[in-house]
């Protein structure tokens, strides 16, 4: 077992982690973050993306040890039902979510971009987001809504 | 060189399990004593909204708000089997089971208030903004939940269980005569390609998607199921290939098997038209399935009309694209 010191959504926690493990095993197992989604488990899909250290990665393809004196964020420190993100927000006021699945890796993709850009292109937006797949939305009412977050990020 | 091109596509698709299969959904509805109704179903949600369409069928029947309504569905050890979720079938089977169910449960609820009222028939009773009470004469109603709980203490209870079976018949295997399905949901779609004559790339520029659903019951669902159908159909059309080797799928990762990424998709314009299903909820028939259908035809049509090649199966890679471009200069040089 291996020692590790992480910030998960503002809060410290000391774990022990198998070397093996992975970081969405920890998050989800260890933790109790269920919002963090498991899709395709090797890092094409996006479900499982959280931010860390400021970047977007897939947990699916981060060991635990390596998230060592990470500070990570998931989609439980993103907003909540009485004051939810403005991208939380505009996924709602748009009707972004189908089955969902998708929908905290997007959010969380979303947030970073904004954080990082608050004035995104239309082009920017689509990159930002490319490397998260839903099956059902079509993607359309999503970029809508991360262009409706930003603009309301503007005002 | 890139060029452009313009292609459409229409549809015509029956919906439900069809040539005979028994179609049945079916649905429980309760009215509570605290003016809010549940409404017990099998059909699954996988996102697609049928939940929804639910609330808003017995709430539209109730008077009531979609949130006064408590949908439980997909549990095999509650609910009533309401078939799968396929077909394009949720909105219409189980839309109608719902009803049936909703209406039966009601007509119970306007009798009794009917007596309550002194009103002669069940005919003079209305459901109104949360409210039951006498048609037309805003000073004879009360609060539906407590006409429902005075019911309540004197025995009555408003609870229903329908099916609805869908119509179809099998087709004559002789003569393939007969009627599978019904209803039948149209659409017609419309895109704009742009070919790179060097690489084969097509990027979908933009789709215009018409479909016919009867009823909106939830407008901004049915601009979902149009883009997600629309941009499945782009994948269909252009990236999805199903490799086997010996019954063995050779490319089951997202890797090797593309599907559209946000970066895929065009402008999509979605457009409804409303012609009511008599037969179906408040005029509504299904749109799953329909929405991807069009997209196909209207690319492969638009990759024809912006480089003069037909490709005749999906789906339109590059190296398909770019082969078909070279036979078609080929047979040119020769002339």
């Amino acid at each position: 077992m291996i020692e590790i010191k992480l910030v998960v959504n503002e809060k410290p926690y000391n774990l022990n982690v198998e070397p093996s493990e992975r970081l969405i095993d920890a998050l989800r197992n260890r933790l109790g973050l269920l919002g963090t989604k498991e899709g395709c488990g090797e890092g094409e899909c996006g479900a499982c993306t959280i931010i860390m250290d400021g970047k977007t990665v897939n947990s699916c393809l981060v060991l635990a040890a390596q998230a060592n004196g990470s500070v990570l964020t998931t989609i439980e420190g993103v907003g909540n039902r009485r004051s939810p993100h403005p991208v939380q927000k505009a996924f709602v006021e748009v009707g972004a979510v189908q089955c969902g699945f998708c929908t905290p890796g997007m959010v969380l993709s979303a947030k970073n971009l904004l954080d990082k850009n608050s004035h995104p292109s239309e082009s920017e937006i689509g990159v930002a987001m490319s490397g998260n797949l839903c099956r059902c939305t079509g993607y359309d009412k999503i970029l809508r809504a991360v262009k409706i977050a930003a603009e309301e990020g503007k005002q | 060189m890139k060029k452009r091109g313009i292609g459409l596509g229409c549809s015509w698709y029956g919906t439900g399990y069809g040539n005979g299969f028994p179609d049945v959904s079916s649905a429980f509805v309760e009215i509570h004593d605290d003016g809010s109704a549940t409404v017990l179903t099998g059909a699954v949600d996988v996102g697609q909204g049928s939940n929804s369409i639910f609330a808003q069928i017995v709430a539209e029947e109730l008077g009531l708000e979609a949130q006064d309504i408590c949908v439980y569905s997909g549990d095999t050890d509650a609910t009533p089997d309401s078939g799968t979720t396929a077909a394009t079938r949720q909105t219409y089977n189980t839309g109608n089971a719902v009803l049936k169910a909703v209406r039966q449960a009601k007509s119970s609820l306007l009798v009794y208030a009917a007596r309550e009222f002194s009103c002669p028939t069940s005919e003079g009773i209305e459901l109104k903004e949360g409210y039951i009470g006498v048609k037309g004469d805003p000073s004879r109603r009360v609060p539906l939940a407590d006409l429902v709980f005075q019911a309540r203490l004197r025995g009555e209870r408003f609870i229903s269980a329908e099916s609805s079976t869908a119509r179809s018949t099998p087709v004559d295997p002789e003569t393939g005569q007969g009627a599978p399905y019904w209803p039948y949901s149209f659409g017609c779609q419309s895109a704009e390609v742009e070919v790179d004559t060097e690489t084969g790339v097509v990027q979908v520029l933009k789709v215009v998607a018409v479909h016919d659903v009867g009823k909106a019951l939830n407008p901004t669902q049915v601009e979902g199921q149009i883009a997600g159908g629309v941009t499945q159909g782009i994948g269909y059309a252009l990236l999805e290939e199903l490799e086997l080797n010996e019954g063995k799928i050779k490319n089951p990762a997202f890797s090797s098997y593309l599907i559209p990424t946000a970066l895929d998709v065009p402008n999509i314009e979605a457009f409804f038209v409303e012609d009511a299903e008599s037969t179906g909820p408040f005029g509504a028939k299904g749109l799953g399935e329909p929405a991807m259908l069009p997209t196909v035809a209207a690319i492969i049509n638009a990759i024809d009309d912006a480089v003069g090649v037909r490709i005749t199966s999906i789906p339109a890679t590059p190296e398909k694209i770019l082969k078909a471009l070279a036979e078609k200069n080929g047979e040119v040089k020769k002339h």
